[in-house]
């Protein structure tokens, strides 16, 4: 956890809509809106390198610059991606008070080796990548650790194995949900019933009977 | 006839072409997996070449990890038979396809490091009749 978040510099988009965000991703920028506290929602315009070189280290709490005003608290709350899915080309963030509670997701880093993974075909499945929290804006961090070290074939780490590094942080995901299993991967062979199955023709539910006979 | 995978049961035994070429907005993000194989275009991915790229990816890795196969083969496409003449109604279901995009995730792989599945990814491209990339999870908010 970081203790001070990063200062970003903005500037106020005064003109809306995909033309003008396209046009301002093209100089470089990364147009962003800033809401939230019961006072308007501001769009805004960031440096496209700077801030996706944040996000990218996990940074969720930034102190966003707005011209000569006061720097702003503020939690990333959404990305907004383009087609192929990776480009980042939006940001919502969202006014927060470093004492105030909030609900975010945490990323879940998976460290050791698992003594099961030593075994031939275990493979180790990740059914989550990150659990949702009840946090203090302070205390937010980038990741928490998940020892896998104990963890052997056919078993599995629930969300309530989490250790959670600091005492007054909620864990808000299901405790039951499973995060992580160790499992062993069968050798597929196709065998006859499913063969059968397979290359039979689906049913076809709004098929009239008779409609076979009908035909030609 | 090998095991392709084919809906177990459909409301209507035929459906229109339709239009392919929109960009993908759902499935196209590595969901399941640690690293992915995405179509950057669009196409109707026919059963066999689905399996096809499993069998491929399975070879490569041996018993490790595991695969995820994003997409499913749910539009029948007909075709007619050679030397028939046009008309005469629409012909009988020629194969199942999946409906790719550009931007479709295709393959996802957990359990393996990132060399072997590059190595893994590579030889199932050489089976897709799409150009693909590699692609690993994406940054989560």
């Amino acid at each position: 956890m970081n203790k001070e978040s990063p200062i970003l510099e903005a500037t106020k988009r005064d003109r809306l809509g995909s033309r003008y965000a396209r046009r301002s991703r093209e100089q470089g920028q990364l147009p962003g809106v800033i809401y939230g506290h019961k006072i308007d929602p501001v769009a805004i315009s960031l440096n496209e390198i700077d801030t996706l070189k944040h996000i990218a280290l996990g940074e969720k709490v930034f102190q966003i610059k707005l011209g000569d005003a006061k720097p702003e608290t503020v939690l990333l709350k959404e990305l907004q991606f383009g087609y192929l899915g990776d480009n980042i080309i939006h940001a919502d963030f969202a006014r927060v008070d470093l004492t105030e509670r909030v609900h975010t997701r945490v990323h879940l880093n998976f460290v050791g080796e698992a003594k099961g993974l030593k075994r031939a075909g275990s493979v180790f499945i990740k059914s989550m990548t990150e659990v949702e929290l009840d946090v203090q804006v302070s205390n937010i961090v980038d990741h928490i650790d998940v020892d896998i070290t104990d963890l052997d074939v056919g078993e599995s780490l629930h969300a309530s194995d989490v250790q959670l590094p600091v005492s007054t942080m909620k864990l808000m995901t299901d405790p039951d949900s499973i995060i992580a299993q160790i499992t062993t991967v069968a050798e597929e062979e196709p065998d006859e019933a499913s063969t059968a199955e397979a290359a039979a023709a689906p049913e076809v539910l709004t098929e009239r009977k008779g409609d076979d006979e009908d035909k030609d | 006839m090998p095991p392709y995978k084919i809906p177990k049961r459909v409301k209507y035994r035929k459906e229109f072409r339709r239009v392919r070429d929109r960009k993908a907005t759902r499935g196209n993000y590595v969901a399941f997996g640690d690293y992915g194989l995405q179509s950057i275009e669009g196409c109707w991915l026919p059963s066999n070449v689905i399996e096809a790229g499993r069998i491929a990816a399975q070879r490569v890795l041996k018993r490790e990890g595991k695969i995820f196969i994003r997409v499913f083969p749910d539009k029948p496409v007909s075709k007619k038979p050679i030397e028939t003449r046009m008309g005469k109604g629409k012909a009988d279901v020629d194969y199942w396809a999946a409906r790719v995009r550009p931007g479709t995730m295709l393959f996802e792989l957990s359990g393996v490091t990132e060399d072997a599945a590059r190595l893994a990814f590579s030889r199932v491209a050489m089976k897709m009749p799409v150009r693909c990339r590699f692609v690993g999870r994406r940054v989560e908010v």
